[in-house]
Protein backbone atom coordinates (compact mmCIF):
# COMPACT_ATOMS: atom_id res chain seq x y z
CA UNK A 1 0.00 0.00 0.00
CA UNK A 2 3.04 2.50 1.01
CA UNK A 3 4.72 1.65 -2.65
CA UNK A 4 1.42 2.86 -4.22
CA UNK A 5 1.53 5.52 -2.24
CA UNK A 6 4.72 7.08 -3.64
CA UNK A 7 3.94 6.27 -6.87
CA UNK A 8 1.07 7.87 -6.69
CA UNK A 9 3.34 10.90 -5.08
CA UNK A 10 6.05 10.64 -7.43
CA UNK A 11 3.64 10.65 -10.14
CA UNK A 12 1.86 13.89 -9.19
CA UNK A 13 5.42 15.45 -8.44
CA UNK A 14 6.53 15.33 -11.80
CA UNK A 15 3.52 16.00 -13.76
CA UNK A 16 2.93 19.44 -11.90
CA UNK A 17 6.18 20.53 -11.95
CA UNK A 18 6.29 19.90 -15.70
CA UNK A 19 2.17 21.16 -16.10
CA UNK A 20 3.89 24.55 -13.34
CA UNK A 21 4.19 27.38 -16.06
CA UNK A 22 2.84 25.27 -19.69
CA UNK A 23 -0.49 25.05 -17.85
CA UNK A 24 -1.18 27.06 -14.48
CA UNK A 25 1.60 30.39 -14.11
CA UNK A 26 3.27 32.83 -15.80
CA UNK A 27 7.06 32.82 -16.55
CA UNK A 28 7.69 36.18 -16.01
CA UNK A 29 6.86 36.08 -11.92
CA UNK A 30 9.99 33.77 -11.46
CA UNK A 31 13.10 35.59 -10.39
CA UNK A 32 16.27 34.58 -12.20
CA UNK A 33 18.34 34.24 -8.98
CA UNK A 34 15.90 31.26 -8.20
CA UNK A 35 15.90 29.82 -11.28
CA UNK A 36 19.67 29.66 -10.94
CA UNK A 37 19.77 28.14 -7.50
CA UNK A 38 17.54 25.57 -9.09
CA UNK A 39 20.05 24.33 -11.16
CA UNK A 40 22.40 23.06 -8.05
CA UNK A 41 19.57 21.25 -6.84
CA UNK A 42 19.49 17.95 -8.95
CA UNK A 43 23.53 17.22 -8.57
CA UNK A 44 23.07 17.45 -4.96
CA UNK A 45 20.38 15.23 -4.46
CA UNK A 46 22.47 12.61 -6.61
CA UNK A 47 25.76 12.69 -4.78
CA UNK A 48 23.57 12.49 -1.60
CA UNK A 49 22.12 9.32 -3.56
CA UNK A 50 25.07 7.83 -4.51
CA UNK A 51 27.65 8.18 -1.56
CA UNK A 52 25.75 5.72 0.96
CA UNK A 53 25.39 3.86 -1.85
CA UNK A 54 29.05 3.79 -2.35
CA UNK A 55 30.53 3.66 1.09
CA UNK A 56 28.30 1.74 3.18
CA UNK A 57 28.10 -1.95 3.49
CA UNK A 58 26.21 -3.73 5.69
CA UNK A 59 24.74 -0.35 7.48
CA UNK A 60 28.39 1.03 8.25
CA UNK A 61 30.64 3.27 6.38
CA UNK A 62 33.40 0.59 4.78
CA UNK A 63 36.38 2.16 3.04
CA UNK A 64 38.55 -1.35 3.12
CA UNK A 65 38.81 -3.64 0.47
CA UNK A 66 35.79 -5.72 1.69
CA UNK A 67 33.59 -3.20 0.10
CA UNK A 68 33.80 -3.86 -3.50
CA UNK A 69 30.99 -1.07 -4.53
CA UNK A 70 33.37 1.52 -3.43
CA UNK A 71 35.97 0.77 -5.69
CA UNK A 72 33.91 -0.24 -8.36
CA UNK A 73 32.35 3.29 -7.95
CA UNK A 74 35.99 5.13 -8.98
CA UNK A 75 36.27 2.44 -11.87
CA UNK A 76 32.91 4.24 -12.61
CA UNK A 77 33.88 7.44 -12.21
CA UNK A 78 37.06 7.50 -13.97
CA UNK A 79 35.75 6.27 -17.34
CA UNK A 80 32.76 8.58 -16.61
CA UNK A 81 35.02 11.76 -16.48
CA UNK A 82 37.29 10.34 -19.30
CA UNK A 83 35.01 9.27 -22.05
CA UNK A 84 31.62 11.65 -21.03
CA UNK A 85 29.92 8.31 -21.83
CA UNK A 86 27.17 7.29 -19.66
CA UNK A 87 26.73 3.55 -21.01
CA UNK A 88 31.01 3.41 -20.72
CA UNK A 89 30.57 4.58 -17.13
CA UNK A 90 27.72 2.10 -16.08
CA UNK A 91 29.29 -0.51 -17.72
CA UNK A 92 32.88 -0.55 -16.28
CA UNK A 93 31.12 -0.29 -12.53
CA UNK A 94 29.14 -3.07 -13.42
CA UNK A 95 32.15 -5.50 -14.76
CA UNK A 96 34.48 -4.37 -11.79
CA UNK A 97 31.55 -4.64 -9.61
CA UNK A 98 31.34 -8.33 -10.91
CA UNK A 99 35.24 -9.28 -10.95
CA UNK A 100 35.70 -7.65 -7.71
CA UNK A 101 33.16 -10.09 -6.01
CA UNK A 102 34.58 -12.92 -7.75
CA UNK A 103 37.79 -11.93 -6.72
CA UNK A 104 36.91 -11.94 -3.27
CA UNK A 105 34.94 -15.25 -3.17
CA UNK B 1 21.85 15.00 -18.99
CA UNK B 2 21.27 13.21 -22.17
CA UNK B 3 21.22 9.85 -21.90
CA UNK B 4 20.91 6.48 -23.85
CA UNK B 5 17.28 5.54 -23.59
CA UNK B 6 17.44 2.27 -23.99
CA UNK B 7 19.79 0.81 -21.46
CA UNK B 8 18.92 3.91 -18.79
CA UNK B 9 14.95 2.42 -19.54
CA UNK B 10 16.21 -1.09 -18.94
CA UNK B 11 17.95 0.18 -15.88
CA UNK B 12 15.07 1.87 -14.24
CA UNK B 13 13.05 -1.39 -14.82
CA UNK B 14 15.39 -3.64 -12.86
CA UNK B 15 15.34 -0.99 -9.69
CA UNK B 16 11.94 -1.46 -9.40
CA UNK B 17 11.64 -4.98 -9.16
CA UNK B 18 15.05 -5.11 -6.84
CA UNK B 19 13.32 -2.67 -4.73
CA UNK B 20 10.61 -5.24 -4.02
CA UNK B 21 7.90 -3.38 -6.64
CA UNK B 22 5.44 -5.56 -8.10
CA UNK B 23 5.81 -5.64 -11.80
CA UNK B 24 2.88 -3.74 -12.09
CA UNK B 25 4.16 -1.32 -9.78
CA UNK B 26 6.93 -1.29 -11.43
CA UNK B 27 5.67 -0.27 -15.19
CA UNK B 28 2.64 2.20 -13.48
CA UNK B 29 5.35 4.07 -12.11
CA UNK B 30 7.41 4.68 -15.21
CA UNK B 31 4.15 5.25 -16.96
CA UNK B 32 2.93 7.67 -14.35
CA UNK B 33 6.04 9.72 -14.03
CA UNK B 34 8.16 8.95 -17.56
CA UNK B 35 10.87 10.05 -15.89
CA UNK B 36 14.28 7.91 -15.75
CA UNK B 37 15.78 10.13 -12.56
CA UNK B 38 12.56 10.16 -10.52
CA UNK B 39 11.73 6.15 -11.13
CA UNK B 40 15.41 5.42 -9.61
CA UNK B 41 15.49 7.91 -7.26
CA UNK B 42 11.96 6.69 -6.25
CA UNK B 43 13.20 2.95 -6.52
CA UNK B 44 16.41 3.55 -4.45
CA UNK B 45 14.54 5.11 -1.34
CA UNK B 46 11.48 1.95 -1.70
CA UNK B 47 14.71 -0.20 -1.56
CA UNK B 48 16.03 1.36 1.84
CA UNK B 49 12.83 1.39 3.29
CA UNK B 50 12.29 5.30 3.42
CA UNK B 51 8.86 6.92 4.47
CA UNK B 52 6.83 7.69 1.49
CA UNK B 53 7.01 11.20 2.28
CA UNK B 54 11.07 10.93 1.91
CA UNK B 55 10.46 9.29 -1.55
CA UNK B 56 8.09 11.63 -2.84
CA UNK B 57 10.35 14.19 -1.47
CA UNK B 58 13.48 13.51 -3.17
CA UNK B 59 11.37 12.64 -6.53
CA UNK B 60 10.17 16.40 -6.15
CA UNK B 61 13.46 17.69 -5.61
CA UNK B 62 15.53 16.11 -8.35
CA UNK B 63 12.97 16.83 -10.50
CA UNK B 64 12.72 20.46 -10.06
CA UNK B 65 14.56 20.94 -13.40
CA UNK B 66 11.08 20.67 -15.27
CA UNK B 67 9.59 23.99 -13.47
CA UNK B 68 12.66 25.75 -15.41
CA UNK B 69 12.01 23.71 -18.76
CA UNK B 70 7.97 24.47 -18.23
CA UNK B 71 8.91 28.41 -17.81
CA UNK B 72 11.20 27.88 -20.96
CA UNK B 73 8.60 26.31 -23.13
CA UNK B 74 5.29 27.99 -21.67
CA UNK B 75 5.68 31.22 -23.92
CA UNK B 76 5.90 29.19 -27.21
CA UNK B 77 3.00 26.62 -25.90
CA UNK B 78 0.08 29.34 -24.24
CA UNK B 79 -1.52 29.95 -28.10
CA UNK B 80 -2.86 26.08 -27.53
CA UNK B 81 -5.93 24.64 -26.20
CA UNK B 82 -5.56 23.09 -22.25
CA UNK B 83 -5.76 19.55 -23.35
CA UNK B 84 -2.75 20.29 -25.28
CA UNK B 85 -0.94 21.48 -22.77
CA UNK B 86 -1.53 18.84 -20.23
CA UNK B 87 -0.52 16.33 -22.80
CA UNK B 88 2.77 18.08 -23.72
CA UNK B 89 3.53 18.56 -19.85
CA UNK B 90 3.08 15.01 -19.38
CA UNK B 91 5.50 13.76 -22.16
CA UNK B 92 8.31 16.52 -21.55
CA UNK B 93 11.19 14.85 -20.36
CA UNK B 94 15.45 16.37 -20.39
CA UNK B 95 15.52 15.27 -24.15
CA UNK B 96 12.61 16.40 -25.41
CA UNK B 97 12.90 19.80 -24.16
CA UNK B 98 16.62 19.71 -25.46
CA UNK B 99 15.35 19.33 -29.15
CA UNK B 100 12.29 21.21 -28.88
CA UNK B 101 13.65 24.38 -27.39
CA UNK B 102 16.30 24.18 -30.37
CA UNK B 103 13.32 23.84 -32.90
CA UNK B 104 11.82 26.84 -31.35
CA UNK B 105 14.74 28.54 -31.66
CA UNK B 106 14.63 28.45 -35.61
CA UNK B 107 13.25 30.89 -37.84
CA UNK B 108 9.95 31.02 -39.48
CA UNK B 109 6.28 29.94 -38.54
CA UNK B 110 6.37 28.56 -34.80
CA UNK B 111 2.35 27.76 -34.52
CA UNK B 112 2.21 24.36 -35.80
CA UNK B 113 5.85 23.48 -34.07
CA UNK B 114 3.89 21.46 -31.39
CA UNK B 115 3.48 18.76 -33.75
CA UNK B 116 7.46 18.61 -33.69
CA UNK B 117 7.80 18.54 -29.60
CA UNK B 118 4.83 15.40 -29.78
CA UNK B 119 6.35 13.60 -32.30
CA UNK B 120 9.62 13.40 -30.85
CA UNK B 121 8.23 13.15 -27.35
CA UNK B 122 5.89 10.30 -28.53
CA UNK B 123 8.64 8.65 -30.16
CA UNK B 124 10.69 8.86 -26.66
CA UNK B 125 8.19 7.71 -25.03
CA UNK B 126 7.49 4.21 -26.50
CA UNK B 127 10.99 3.23 -26.30
CA UNK B 128 11.67 4.05 -22.95
CA UNK B 129 8.55 2.26 -21.71
CA UNK B 130 9.52 -0.68 -23.77
CA UNK B 131 13.31 -0.41 -22.24
CA UNK B 132 11.72 -0.62 -18.75
CA UNK B 133 9.22 -3.41 -19.39
CA UNK B 134 12.50 -5.59 -20.36
CA UNK B 135 13.99 -4.18 -17.61
CA UNK B 136 11.23 -5.63 -14.98
CA UNK B 137 11.18 -8.88 -17.21
CA UNK B 138 14.59 -9.08 -16.62
CA UNK B 139 14.87 -8.00 -13.24
CA UNK B 140 12.22 -10.97 -11.56
CA UNK B 141 14.38 -13.27 -13.57
CA UNK B 142 17.61 -12.43 -12.69
CA UNK B 143 19.87 -13.65 -9.50
CA UNK B 144 20.03 -11.35 -6.24
CA UNK B 145 23.88 -12.39 -6.82
CA UNK B 146 24.35 -10.41 -10.27
CA UNK B 147 23.96 -7.35 -7.84
CA UNK B 148 22.09 -5.64 -10.56
CA UNK B 149 20.52 -2.74 -8.33
CA UNK B 150 24.20 -1.54 -8.12
CA UNK B 151 23.68 -0.33 -11.59
CA UNK B 152 21.10 2.33 -10.13
CA UNK B 153 24.30 4.10 -8.24
CA UNK B 154 26.27 3.98 -11.60
CA UNK B 155 23.64 5.52 -13.42
CA UNK B 156 23.25 8.38 -11.07
CA UNK B 157 27.26 8.40 -11.50
CA UNK B 158 26.63 8.44 -14.88
CA UNK B 159 24.77 11.38 -14.46
CA UNK B 160 26.70 13.29 -12.08
CA UNK B 161 30.23 13.37 -13.83
CA UNK B 162 28.84 15.45 -16.62
CA UNK B 163 26.83 17.22 -14.24
CA UNK B 164 29.57 18.31 -11.92
CA UNK B 165 31.28 20.80 -14.25
CA UNK B 166 31.95 23.31 -11.69
CA UNK B 167 33.04 24.04 -8.39
CA UNK B 168 29.75 25.70 -7.27
CA UNK B 169 28.10 21.75 -7.91
CA UNK B 170 30.42 19.90 -6.31
CA UNK B 171 30.23 22.06 -3.29
CA UNK B 172 26.20 21.94 -3.09
CA UNK B 173 27.00 18.40 -3.09
CA UNK B 174 29.49 17.95 -0.48
CA UNK B 175 27.50 20.23 1.66
CA UNK B 176 24.05 18.30 1.24
CA UNK B 177 26.17 15.19 2.25
CA UNK B 178 28.16 16.66 5.14
CA UNK B 179 24.82 17.90 6.68
CA UNK B 180 23.30 14.58 6.79
CA UNK B 181 26.75 12.80 8.23
CA UNK B 182 26.67 15.40 10.94
CA UNK B 183 22.33 14.68 11.82
CA UNK B 184 23.63 10.98 12.43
Amino acid sequence: MSTWLAIAGVAASTFLLRASFIVFADPQRFPKRFRQALTFVPPAVLAAIVVPGLLLNQGAIDLSAANPRWLAGVAAIVVGGKTRNALAAIATGMVALWLLQWALG
Amino acid sequence: MLLGTIPFGFVAGVAAISAGMTALQGIALSVLSFSGIAQLIAAQLIAAGSPVLVTIAAAFVVSLRFLMYSAALSPHLAHLTLGWRLLLSYLMTDQTFATTVRRYGEPGDKRSRHWHFLGAAVTLYGSWQAAVVMGVVAGASVPASWSLDFAVVLSFIALLVPAVRTRADLAAGMAVELRREARR
